[in-house]
């Protein structure tokens, strides 16, 4: 019983920490094109889904639980790309 | 007979791409994002070709090219091409390019013999997620073989503007204007320098496929897969 309440807290920690990045990003209009900024995050360790929309121009980024993204390696990435970042917000703890 | 023919080197270089994946032209954009290899393939009155390209840095590909050229002297061409991105404009609504691209191999003719050719070509394309128009414009030089200066102007329309998860139907318009000397067997020759060919083209996530008939009764099929 105990042991159970044990993982069940490291398991609640470790949903605490997880993160929603959500960067605003132009000249995304090409469907096929697009799919190059989700393939990139997938690429990434930390990243858990990402999202691409093309029509609010965002692209939202879920990181692993206790995993980050700092906003140099999201920009770099969809920057690679071949996109242009003009905002990026934060949400943790989902 | 020639239709029958026609249909199959066009299936025959459809199969030979999925095996040996050589790289290609530029009816996609030619620089992806950096470690993206773009696979495509395209069949229309100047020829068949088949490409392979991989982004290594955001500005610049390296591919490699080979098609089987249908017009004048039926000859292949193949070898290494350098693709760059010139500028690109990212506004919240569209997205603008210049593309350019060198490239230098050989032709083989029906005999087997083989010589030089060099080609370079530029790429202007502007898109919404409505509208799309490019403008492509390419030369080639094989001593003995050809020299031609090929255009290509493209408008479509998106029937509606959807996900990229979902299927994308596009209605377009395609002009190439082909100017062709040919220096070989057929020294002389006169080919029909204009067509036009309306298509409707097809991308669903990582998958581009498009078709149509030109004016002049040519098929047109090409297709783009993205890893």
């Amino acid at each position: 019983m105990r042991v159970i309440a044990f993982i069940s807290v490291l398991l609640a920690a470790g949903a605490v920490n997880a993160e929603t990045i959500t960067a605003s990003v132009n000249g995304m209009v090409c469907a096929i094109c697009v799919t190059g900024i989700e393939k990139s995050f997938q690429k990434n360790p930390a990243v858990d889904k990402v999202k691409v929309d093309l029509e609010t121009g965002k692209v939202t980024v879920d990181t692993k639980a206790g995993a980050t993204l700092d906003d140099a390696t999201v920009t770099k990435t969809i920057v690679n790309a071949g996109y242009a970042v003009t905002e990026i917000t934060r949400a943790s703890g989902r | 007979m020639k239709k029958t023919w026609s249909a199959i080197r066009i299936a025959f270089f459809v199969f030979a791409a999925g095996l040996l994946h050589h790289p290609g032209s530029a009816f996609a954009k030619p620089v992806s994002y950096v470690g993206g290899l773009m696979l495509m393939q395209e069949n229309d009155a100047g020829g068949h070709t088949v490409g392979l390209d991989y982004t290594v840095t955001p500005r610049m590909a390296v591919a490699f090219h080979a098609q089987y050229h249908i017009r004048g002297d039926n000859f292949t061409m193949l070898g290494p091409q350098m693709n760059f991105l010139i500028n690109r404009w990212n506004a919240p609504r569209s997205q603008g390019n210049i593309f350019a691209n060198v490239g230098g191999g050989t032709t083989i003719d029906r005999n087997g013999d083989m010589r030089p050719a060099t080609w370079t070509g530029l790429l202007a394309d502007f898109e919404t997620r409505r509208l799309f128009v490019s403008y492509e414009v390419r030369a080639m030089y094989a001593p003995k073989v050809e020299r031609s200066l090929w255009q290509r102007a493209r408008a479509g329309v998106a029937f509606s503007p959807v996900d990229y998860t979902k299927v994308s139907p596009w209605a377009m318009v395609q002009v190439d204007y082909r100017d062709e000397k040919h220096l070989g067997l057929h020294v002389g020759a006169r080919e029909p320098k204009m067509e036009i060919t309306p298509l409707i083209r097809v991308m669903y996530r990582a998958f581009l496929i498009e078709g149509g008939v030109s004016h002049r009764g040519k098929l047109m099929f090409n297709w783009v897969k993205q890893f």
